[in-house]
Order: C-alpha cells, then sequence, then structure tokens
C-alpha cells in the first residue's frame, strides 16, 4: 500500500459497530460493523434499499442509529458527533447545492464556513473542469456530480463518504474524480457505496449489505429476527 | 469569536445575496403586507381611524405584520430542506452561527418590511403618533421576538409535512403573548400615554426565547 | 398487574368517590359566589371540579415539558411516550375545564363565553395542544418526530409563564378570583385540595395506561 510512512503519520480512521437503524417497521439496517483506516477504502455494496445511504448518513452524522457505536478518529483525535459531522467530506446524489449562486460562489461560501481560503475552490473546480461563474442551477447532471465532489473534498477531509461516487459522469469525469480520490487516500480514510463493485484505484475490502428491503420485508412480515425495539 | 462571527456573516451575507438573485421573499413578505393593508385602509373608509376606531389601529397593523412574516420567514428553512441545501450546511457550519446568521437574515427581512408598512398604515388610516420613538422600540422589540421564534419554529417545521399551514398552527400559540405586548406596547405610544410594562416584558420574552431557541436549535437542527 | 398498581387503583377509586360525596354534600356553598340571585346557588359546586381539572391540566403541561426534557437528554423513546401521554391526557383535562368553566360563567354572569383573561389563557392553551399533536401528525419518522415535539414541549414551557401569569395579571379586569385573595371556608378549601390530589393521581394513572399503548404500538413498528 503506497501510504507515506505509516508510522510517523497521524492515525485516521473510521469504526462502527452493530449499527442498526429503522424506519416504522421497516428495519434497514441490522448490526453493521466495519472499520477502515488512513489509506483504505472500504466498499459498501448491496441492491436498492439496503442501506447503503442510511449507513452513510449515519456515519456522517446525519442520522442517528437506533442501536450501535461510531468511533471516528482524526489526527489521532478521537471525535463527538459535532466534531465528526464538519470533518467528513461527504458526497451524495442528495446533496444539492444553491441554485442560486455560481459553482464558485458555493464554494467559497462553504470556505468561509470552514475559516478556509478562496483558491482551494478554483484549484478544485478546475482540476475537475468546471467553469468557476457557471450558475449551479444550470450545470448538467454530471457537472453538478463533479460540484458535489469538490465540495467534498474542499476541506481536505481525513475521512471520505462517498455514495455513489460515479454517478452520471463521463468517462473523463469518473478519470478526474478517482485521481482526486487517489490523491486525498494519501492522507485519508474512505467509505464508498455502490450498487455494485467499482474499478477503484486502490485496493479495498467490500461489505456487502445483501439484496435490499423487500426481502427484508418479507422476513420483518414472519417475524423471524430478533425485535430491536 | 472572530471565526465565529465570520462564520454568521458568511451566512447572513448568503441569504441575502441568494434573496436579491430570486426577490422570493421579499416580494412575497411586501406584496402580502401591501394587499392586506390595501383592504384594510378601504374597509376602514376615506377618512381614516375615527377616535373610537384608533385603539384598534395598533392591533391591525401587527396583524399585518405577523401574516406578512408568516408567509416569508418559513422560507430560510424550508427552501433548504426542499433544494437539499439543507444537508451540506449540517456538515459545514456551526448550528449556533447557522441560527443566528438565519436569524438575523430574518430580522433585517422584518425590519425592511416594517420600514415600508408602518409610514404607509400611519399615512393611509391616519393615525397620529404622539411617541414616535417609543413606538420605533416597540416594533424593533416585536421584530427581534418574531425574528428568533420564527427561525426556530421555521428550522422544525421545515423537517415535517404540509410546512405552510404548520408553520401557523406552531408558531401562534407561542408568538402570541409576545403579539399582545407590542400591541400595548405600540398603543402606548400612539396615544402617548405614560409607561407601561408592557414593553420591558417584550424584552423579556424575547431574551428568554432567544436563549431558549440559541440551547434548543442544535437539538431541532441536527439528528 | 402488580400488587402495587392494583393499591393505587382501589385507593384512587375511594379517594375520589369520597371526594366527589363531599363535594356534594360535606362542603357548605360557597359565599363568595352568592351573587345578584341572593343565595349561594348550588353550581357552585362545580368549583370541586372545575379547579381541579384546570390545575391538573397546567400539571400535565409541566410533566409534559419535563419528561420531553429528560427525552433530549437522555434519547429514550420511553420519555417520548410518557410526554405525549401526559400532553394528550391533559388535553382532555384541558377540554373539560374550558366546558365546566363556560357553562359555571354561564350560570354565574349569564355568557358562555367572555374573554376573561383565563379563559385567553387556557384557549392558547389548547392551541398549543393541538399544535403538538398536529406536530407530531406531519412528521414521519419516529426519531425526529419525538424530538421536534420535545422541543416544542420545552419552548411552551418557556413561553408558559406570559400565558399563565403576566398576561393574566396585566389585564384590567378578570372574574376570575387572584389565587389567595378569595375568601373561602375551610372546608371548601379542604375538599379543593382533596380534589385537586384525586384529580391529578387520576391523571397520572390515565397518562400511565396512555404510555404503555404507545410503548406497545411502538415495539409492534
Amino acid at each position: 500500500m503506497p501510504t507515506s510512512n505509516p508510522t510517523l503519520a497521524e492515525e485516521h480512521r473510521l469504526t462502527f459497530r452493530g449499527l442498526h437503524r429503522r424506519f416504522g417497521r421497516l428495519r434497514v439496517l441490522q448490526g453493521i460493523s466495519g472499520e477502515v483506516t488512513r489509506g483504505q477504502i472500504l466498499l459498501v455494496t448491496g441492491g436498492n434499499g439496503s442501506g447503503k445511504s442510511t449507513l452513510l448518513r449515519c456515519l456522517a452524522g446525519l442520522m442517528r442509529p437506533q442501536k450501535g457505536t461510531i468511533e471516528c478518529v482524526v489526527d489521532d483525535v478521537d471525535l463527538d458527533v459535532e466534531e465528526r459531522r464538519r470533518a467528513v467530506g461527504f458526497l451524495s446524489p442528495a446533496v444539492e447545492l444553491y441554485g442560486e449562486l455560481s459553482t464558485a460562489e458555493n464554494l467559497d461560501f462553504f470556505a468561509r464556513l470552514r475559516g478556509l481560503a478562496p483558491e482551494r475552490g478554483r484549484q478544485l473546480l478546475q482540476s475537475v473542469g468546471l467553469p468557476p461563474d457557471r450558475a449551479a442551477s444550470v450545470l448538467s447532471s454530471g457537472m453538478t456530480q463533479r460540484l458535489r465532489w469538490c465540495w467534498a473534498l474542499l476541506h481536505s477531509p481525513r475521512i471520505l463518504l462517498l455514495d455513489e461516487p460515479l454517478q452520471n459522469l463521463d468517462d473523463a469525469g469518473a478519470r478526474d474524480v478517482l485521481g482526486l480520490l487517489d490523491a486525498a487516500l494519501e492522507n485519508a480514510a474512505a467509505v464508498v457505496a455502490n450498487p455494485g463493485p467499482l474499478d477503484l484505484p486502490r485496493p479495498h475490502e467490500r461489505l456487502d449489505l445483501g439484496d435490499g428491503f423487500l426481502v427484508q420485508e418479507l422476513r420483518a412480515q414472519t417475524n423471524e429476527e430478533p425485535r430491536s425495539a | 469569536m472572530m471565526s465565529w462571527l465570520g462564520e454568521t456573516w458568511a451566512i447572513l451575507s448568503k441569504e441575502w445575496r441568494c434573496e436579491l438573485r430570486s426577490r422570493y421573499a421579499l416580494s412575497t413578505v411586501l406584496l402580502f403586507a401591501i394587499t392586506t393593508l390595501i383592504a384594510v385602509s378601504i374597509s376602514v373608509g376615506p377618512a381614516g381611524a375615527t377616535p373610537e376606531q384608533r385603539p384598534l389601529m395598533p392591533v391591525l397593523l401587527w396583524l399585518i405584520l405577523l401574516f406578512a412574516a408568516t408567509a416569508g420567514l418559513p422560507r430560510t428553512f424550508v427552501h433548504e430542506e426542499e433544494t437539499h441545501t439543507a444537508d451540506p450546511l449540517r456538515l459545514a457550519a456551526r448550528p449556533s452561527c447557522l441560527f443566528c446568521g438565519k436569524t438575523l437574515y430574518n430580522l433585517t427581512l422584518l425590519l425592511v418590511l416594517e420600514a415600508v408598512v408602518t409610514p404607509l398604515f400611519l399615512v393611509l388610516l391616519q393615525v397620529e403618533v404622539a411617541d414616535l420613538w417609543s413606538f420605533a422600540i416597540a416594533l424593533l422589540v416585536g421584530g427581534v421576538g418574531l425574528a428568533v421564534g420564527s427561525t426556530l419554529i421555521a428550522a422544525m417545521v421545515a423537517q415535517a409535512r404540509a410546512r405552510g399551514p404548520l408553520f401557523a398552527v406552531l408558531a401562534f400559540p407561542i408568538l402570541l403573548p409576545l403579539l399582545k405586548l407590542v400591541i400595548d406596547a405600540s398603543f402606548v405610544a400612539v396615544a402617548g400615554e405614560a409607561q407601561s410594562p408592557a414593553l420591558g416584558l417584550a424584552v423579556l420574552y424575547d431574551s428568554m426565547v432567544t436563549v431558549a431557541s440559541l440551547m434548543l436549535f442544535p437539538v431541532v437542527w441536527n439528528p | 398487574m402488580t400488587i402495587k398498581q392494583k393499591t393505587f387503583r382501589w385507593l384512587l377509586f375511594v379517594w375520589l368517590a369520597a371526594t366527589i360525596w363531599a363535594a356534594f354534600f360535606y362542603a357548605p356553598l360557597s359565599q363568595g359566589f352568592a351573587g345578584k340571585m341572593g343565595d349561594a346557588p348550588q353550581s357552585s359546586r362545580i368549583v370541586f371540579f372545575h379547579v381541579p381539572l384546570a390545575v391538573a391540566s397546567f400539571f400535565a403541561f409541566l410533566v409534559a415539558a419535563a419528561w420531553s426534557g429528560v427525552y433530549l437528554w437522555k434519547r429514550r423513546s420511553i420519555d417520548d411516550h410518557r410526554a405525549v401521554a401526559a400532553i394528550e391526557v391533559g388535553m382532555l383535562y384541558c377540554v373539560l375545564a374550558t366546558v365546566t368553566g363556560a357553562v359555571w360563567s354561564k350560570v354565574q354572569w349569564g355568557a358562555y363565553w367572555n374573554w376573561d383573561p383565563r379563559q385567553s389563557s387556557i384557549v392558547l392553551a389548547l392551541l398549543y395542544y393541538g399544535a403538538y399533536l398536529s406536530l407530531r401528525g406531519a412528521v414521519e419518522d419516529s426519531e425526529v418526530r419525538a424530538r421536534l415535539s420535545a422541543v416544542y414541549a420545552v419552548l411552551g414551557f418557556v413561553v408558559a409563564p406570559f400565558l399563565f401569569f403576566i398576561l393574566p395579571r396585566m389585564a384590567s379586569f378578570s372574574l376570575h378570583p387572584t389565587p389567595g385573595s378569595a375568601e373561602m371556608d375551610r372546608e371548601i378549601g379542604l375538599v379543593v385540595v382533596a380534589a385537586i390530589a384525586g384529580f391529578t393521581a387520576l391523571f397520572c394513572w390515565i397518562a400511565s395506561l396512555r404510555r404503555r399503548v404507545l410503548d406497545l404500538n411502538a415495539e409492534a413498528g
């Protein structure tokens, strides 16, 4: 693994154990565990409704799991959920930026929230080939996905949570963003969610969540598994 | 502290920048208020308010302001949830900065509304205010309370269904005590009467609701 | 059902039965309500039901705010259920207090409703309860629902002093006596206090039953 000297480098690690999350009767996550550390990728796969996005939202601190623990270590410091939320780089089809603002203005705004200089945003826009003055509302779906990547990487996060990272991207776009991912992984850990296997730039572990809610719902109807009350 | 102020300022200026480009909230709130004002003015008649009607004038003014606010203020958070920009904000902004930035935006919006509607109201209904300073302070104190309460409730409503009607349902029981107090205070100012406890109590209401909202907002905003 | 619950139920039954008996046959008629008609009317006995219901509904509101605070602190769904149960039963009490008050007002003062400051407060309280319940109805996810409604209950608690104490005091007139100022026979006071205790205990019992229903529903999904 091409990590720079792992004994000297600060540790970045995301560990989750026994995560449970259900929506009403629908049990989406049932005791999911995993771990990813610096330079590594954990690929989460599974059909539609298998809980990939729910898992990533829980890891990002956008949703509270009903059971289970999440441990996030960045630069050797154990983060609480508040800090974790601001630390992770989160990419998801459910994330949108402000349509009234241009691509650069959007990134500027988030850079100011995080106390960063605006140059970083311009650099990222350039590296994915996005014009800085285009309003976010008129971007095509593939360009929107590139903008999401810029937003997710803006604060050089040490923990990356990437939900369907290549959605809507053409070959050139996929190559660009995977290059960014590879560079970021020098100093970060990533959890990637995708319906199927992905051609990722680094060797990775795979966590399969199964078939999705149809099967789970059938199981719930027959009361096969123990209740998580 | 500086970074906290910078973050709050970033949110306030983002709100105004987006608002000035879409002009949605401003036009809704102002048109709503002016339409209601014209309806009231026509109903009262060309002679303006008679001496017997005068005590009712602060009531009408505040009702116009309240309903106009109800039409525009919830948008701050509802729009974020509807356009899926709420999650990026959750991940990037500190809740206290976000709340203060949004509240300041709503407050400035309300002050613009008050600055446009109140003079029109006083002129059209021919109401003379005896104590202009007290009247202005009552408008400011009422505006602060409305802005703080509405911002918190907007954040709650944004996460529910049936957002429009729900905002009014949730906000009124919370805002009505304030409304009663500022109506009393405005009435005292219009009539030029001696001191009344209403304005002081309205300030007390504002500070209690502000402290409570600052404490409750992180819970509303984050899971 | 445990022995403790059984004993509580029986004690409550006996206590309420005794209080109701006392309200009609032990307490004298209140001379404070001898109005235009001269004699103190039998209708003044409604004080033994109206006042306890109003007090208990205020208590319910405090209980709901307290459990909501506990929920926000510990995030256990049982505390959320406790708060909802308190609000639901409190709303029932509030409606009954409003109705008994309106009936009494008709008999005593000639009109069902006259926007007495306490009547305004109770209407706002009803609006507030209704708002709480419609908020719950409008949120799908049980976690979000519990969180938002708990915040609303706590917010209501912050505003409540204005609703119940400050605004009624500011009004220039009131048909209601200020607590402590009205002259009251010792026997009447005794029965009122007993009824307040009884109705509050009844509230606790009904609310705990409701809470158990909510627990079971949540468990079943």
